[in-house]
């Protein structure tokens, strides 16, 4: 579904990501942790060319995403993307942010955007706060919303970029709790996030990252069980202690 | 006041003022039209556009609206250009380009600022969902500039109607220019300036009050 090779990227003489191989399989749920500034952003950016790449190959989907002919917009339906600033559109109301896309990309009409919209707000749990604008919904909700609007159009890859890193600890919760539920639907995911809990249950291998290289890549278990690189142990050690 | 009212001439002024408003309005529209276009240009992701943006801007800011409006009117049907072939008309229609033309220079700027000052999360947010560039413009940028540049908009709009009055040195029989008439023929000097001044009042205070509601209304409406 998603297969980097030798990926590399710069912005300016910072090279941010220094040989880059990864695959990712249809359904596949997996956790990119690592020090901040390590290019786990940047990363995931790649899979829907938000960032493009200086070189390597890139295959997503079945299509290298940095080919001149690749529609960049087809490209991006199949991808969607969570913020971890949740970047919902403050002009608009939940549902009218969950029906932008399928609306304006996919031509829908008005009443069958906004059926699927409820659906998809009923899904994350707040389909009461349809008609809401986002300044008056807690960041939980927001984020909640933001995650309905990212699956609107279908996608097949759903790229979480830090999603409750802006969230108080009751409110990860209820994000978590989406996301969980997303995986075991089968959703391919590609998620950044320093949520131990969140990784081991649910995700299917965790990548460590540091200075824009992989420098481990192992099934959960055996990750938590005892990650093979010092670095990745001892940075998990931070990370569960707080 | 008394006597003015004596004088058959008076219908000059609602004549001048409404002409004073179809200047004001088509030129108000035709600036914020062109004004947009040109921000949009000067945030292109296209450099030729992006050039294009800021000659525009630079060339038009920079030089005064009176030399403009006199480039339009004697230097247009020299280069063949025929707004009209009604003189008045052709007057009209110089008045109305150059004011357009002018304005919309500054309404540029503004809009500039309103996209840029769009959280650049929003625009990654849209993008993400598939939506083109013009998309994205279209239903994510535009939109929440707009509260942003309503009271920048409205400051240049009042001096537009303002301006208007400069359109007396083509020949245009606006406003101004039938103040001048009146008070030519009754000598009537304080009472005819007097009203124009009085006239152009009624046309921007209501502008400002305006204003302001529309300004409230949309912070509510976040
Ligand atoms: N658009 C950009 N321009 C220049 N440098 C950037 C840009 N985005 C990220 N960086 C730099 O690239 C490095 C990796 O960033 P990022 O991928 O955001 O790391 P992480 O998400 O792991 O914290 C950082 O040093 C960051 O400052
Ligand atoms: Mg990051």
């Amino acid at each position: 579904m998603i297969e980097f090779e030798d990926v590399h990227k710069h912005f300016g003489a910072l090279h941010v990501l220094q040989g880059i191989d990864l695959r990712v399989a249809e359904r596949e749920v997996v956790v990119i942790i690592g020090p901040s500034g390590s290019g786990k952003s940047t990363l995931i950016r790649t899979v829907n060319r938000m960032e493009p790449i200086d070189s390597g190959s890139l295959v997503v989907n079945g299509t290298q995403v940095n080919a001149k002919t690749v529609d960049v917009n087809r490209l991006r339906r199949d991808v969607g993307m969570v913020f971890q600033s949740f970047n919902l559109f403050p002009h608009l109301t939940a549902a009218e942010n969950v029906m932008l896309a399928p609306r304006r990309v996919r031509g829908l009409s008005e009443k069958a955007a906004r059926e699927r919209a409820m659906e998809l707000l009923t899904k994350v749990g707040i389909p009461e706060k349809a008609d809401v604008h986002p300044a008056r919904l807690s960041g939980g909700q927001q984020q909640r919303i933001a995650i309905a609007r990212a699956l609107a159009m279908d996608p097949k890859i759903m790229l979480f970029d830090e999603p409750t890193s802006a969230l108080d600890a009751e409110m990860i919760r209820e994000v978590l709790d989406v996301m969980r539920d997303l995986a075991k639907e089968g959703m391919t995911m590609l998620v950044v996030t320093h949520e131990v809990g969140f990784a081991r249950e649910a995700s299917d291998r965790v990548v460590f990252m540091d200075a824009g290289r992989i420098i481990e890549d192992s099934p959960t278990a055996e990750f938590f069980a005892g990650a093979k690189e010092e670095r990745a142990r001892q940075f998990l050690g931070k990370v569960i202690k707080h | 006041m008394g006597i003015i009212f004596e004088f058959p001439d008076l219908y000059l002024f609602p004549s001048g003022l409404w002409v004073t408003i179809q200047l004001s309005v088509v030129s108000l529209i035709g600036s914020l039209v062109i004004g947009t276009v040109i921000a949009l240009f000067r945030i292109s992701p296209i450099p030729p556009l992006r050039w294009v943006g800021t000659g525009y801007v630079e060339l038009f800011r920079n030089t005064p609206l009176l030399v403009q409006l006199f480039f339009l009117f004697f230097g247009a049907p020299l280069l063949g250009i025929r707004f009209s072939d009604e003189p008045l008309e052709f007057n009209f229609r110089a008045a109305l380009l150059g004011l357009s033309l002018y304005h919309a220079a500054y309404v540029a700027e503004v809009v500039r600022g309103g996209l840029l000052a769009v959280d650049k999360g929003q625009i990654e947010a849209a993008r993400s969902l598939g939506l083109s560039y013009l998309g994205m413009l279209r239903y994510v940028q535009l939109p929440q500039s707009f509260r942003a540049v309503v009271p920048p908009l409205a400051n240049i709009f009042i001096a537009l109607v303002k301006n208007t009055s400069l359109a007396t040195t083509i020949g245009v029989v606006e406003l101004l220019k039938a103040g001048e008439l009146i008070e030519s023929r009754t000598f009537r000097t304080v009472e005819a300036f007097g009203s124009v001044a009085v006239l152009y009042l009624l046309l921007t205070i209501p502008m400002g009050i305006g204003v302001n509601w529309l300004e409230k209304r949309l912070r509510v409406a976040r």
